[in-house]
């Protein structure tokens, strides 16, 4: 008995730790920038799996080897930098650069990995950039001449990914600087970044000076409802079921969900059969083409997802309207106007461009709940 | 077999717990509240308080169902997450003016807590809820 008691209390500290912050997190809510170390030791696992691959390695301290785990990329951004599974191996001596954990364990984000017997530098991630522009291509059409949102009849599969913008904030004259997950520069900065109610950006700020770790999307594998779908470093594809009246927009990111856009005139309410009542994280959403322009109204939101990375707060009175504009072959403009007035003191809007990634498919990034 | 079942148990117990850490993202007083106010002469040690949001006022009810007492005057203040609301509640002696005082704890949580206290014009207690 004793011994599934250990076993079963060992694997509930684990899943209760992983939850913390699991999934494919931002680096500063779990890692410390301004606690950079070094670790030289040897490699005993490679865990080459998603969201985060993890060396483990041991490290001569005093009087005992202690055992660290170094944190780096999902396997989709490491193949991306050249690195395979085979790149460092149990048994090989490494130094590595990085930056400790916040909560004092013994984890390091990796900045730099050197092969310690030939000083070779092994990890090399460079942002993936879009693929370079070809001739300014047409937009894609349909027989009846409406924009395609995916390839053209007959033409290589591909993606909209590499958003101009991997941030939420209200289009104005001064939007705050933010990383690439959402994170203010200067926390300060936090009622400019949208017109607020006072408990929401208290909220947004409290989620901020915790360096969004508290993230269901991370924290869960909770969608990426709204938004945030569209921000995605994985990307979107659109599959236009034109006999059905419907587009599925199948998501790359997250947990790899996907959101249904009617097209048929149907209402938000009795969308779906017996569903009114069921708030969703993806919504009610109902679409119609205004000349070159997808035009998409959604309603009908839950409130258990952030719908931006930032932490930006909604509530369940969230109306979405977003305008999909196909401008070139290239290029998709989105603009998205949101109107909850139980988080914000009037409607506001933002917009940003993604970009056509042609003959490829969309990476598979799977969340995987539980894992650090 | 026994020992498994208490394995099993337990897992399930980490599961569950893991599990209410999360969700409801929105505004944080929205939602069941389940707690003790008590113990008092004038009433149960047991609360439940249910609460809601329409984007201008925080409205709610106090132990829903043949005791149920609508809340009034509530407010949130975000500089510390001050909660405040009253309620007006009938005994056999008349109606007492019940006002509640507390702060929320774990904001993150889905299952946060507000702390504080209760008192009437004949008594005065502790109040502990969780949000559910």
């Amino acid at each position: 008995m004793k011994s599934g008691v250990a076993i079963a209390f060992t694997l509930g500290a684990v899943l209760l730790l992983g939850t913390a912050i699991s999934a494919h997190h931002p680096i500063s809510a779990k890692f410390d920038d301004k606690k950079p170390q070094t670790l030289s030791g040897v490699v005993t696992l490679v865990d080459w799996r998603n969201p985060h691959v993890h060396i483990y390695m041991n490290v001569r301290g005093n009087n005992d080897a202690d055992n660290w785990a170094i944190e780096l990329e999902s396997p989709i951004d490491l193949q991306a930098g050249g690195w395979t599974h085979d790149s460092v191996k149990a048994g090989d001596a490494i130094t590595v650069n990085g930056i400790t954990a916040r909560n004092g364990s013994r984890q390091l984000w990796a900045t730099k990995i050197i092969m310690t017997g030939t000083g070779k530098e092994v990890l090399n991630i460079t942002p993936p950039s879009p693929p370079a522009l070809l001739a300014n291509r047409p937009t894609p059409r349909w027989p009846d001449k409406q924009p395609r949102l995916g390839p053209s009849a007959g033409g290589a599969q591909g993606y909209w990914a590499f958003p101009s913008s991997t941030v939420l904030a209200e289009a104005t004259a001064n939007v705050p600087a933010m990383d690439q997950y959402g994170l203010l520069k200067n926390v300060a900065d936090a009622k400019r970044v949208a017109p607020f109610q006072p408990w929401a950006a208290a909220l947004y700020e409290y989620r901020q000076k915790r360096f969004l770790q508290d993230d269901p999307t991370f924290i869960n594998c909770k969608p990426p409802g709204g938004p945030r779908q569209f921000q995605l470093s994985q990307g979107v594809q659109f599959v236009e079921d034109r006999d059905r009246q419907r587009i599925f927009v199948l998501i790359g990111g997250g947990n790899n969900n996907y959101r249904i856009i009617y097209l048929d005139g149907r209402s938000h309410a009795g969308q779906v059969g017996g569903d009114d009542d069921n708030p969703l994280y993806y919504g009610r959403a109902v679409g119609k083409w205004e000349s070159d322009s997808l035009v998409v109204d959604t309603r009908g939101f839950n409130e258990d997802f952030w719908f931006t990375n930032g932490g930006l707060p909604h509530t369940e009175r969230l109306k979405l309207v977003e305008k999909f504009t196909r401008e070139n072959f290239d290029t998709l403009k989105y603009e998205v106007t949101v109107d909850d007035p139980g988080a914000y003191a009037r409607p506001w809007s933002s917009s940003w461009t993604l970009r056509w990634v042609t003959g490829q498919e969309m990476p598979r990034h799977l969340c995987q709940e539980n894992r650090p | 077999m026994r020992s498994l079942m208490i394995a099993l148990a337990v897992v399930a117990a980490c599961l569950t717990s893991s599990t209410l850490t999360s969700a409801q993202e929105g505004h944080p007083l929205k939602g069941s509240w389940l707690g003790t106010w008590g113990p008092a002469k004038t009433h149960s040690n047991d609360i439940v308080l249910v609460l809601d949001w329409d984007g201008k006022a925080i409205t709610g009810m106090i132990n829903p169902g043949t005791d149920d007492a609508p809340i009034k005057n509530a407010t949130l203040n975000p500089d510390g997450w001050v909660v405040h609301f009253e309620a007006d509640i009938k005994d056999k002696s008349g109606v007492l003016n019940y006002v509640f005082d507390g702060k929320i704890e774990n904001l993150s949580f889905q299952n946060r807590t507000i702390v504080g206290t209760w008192k009437n014009q004949r008594e005065s207690g502790a109040l502990k809820i969780s949000r559910q």
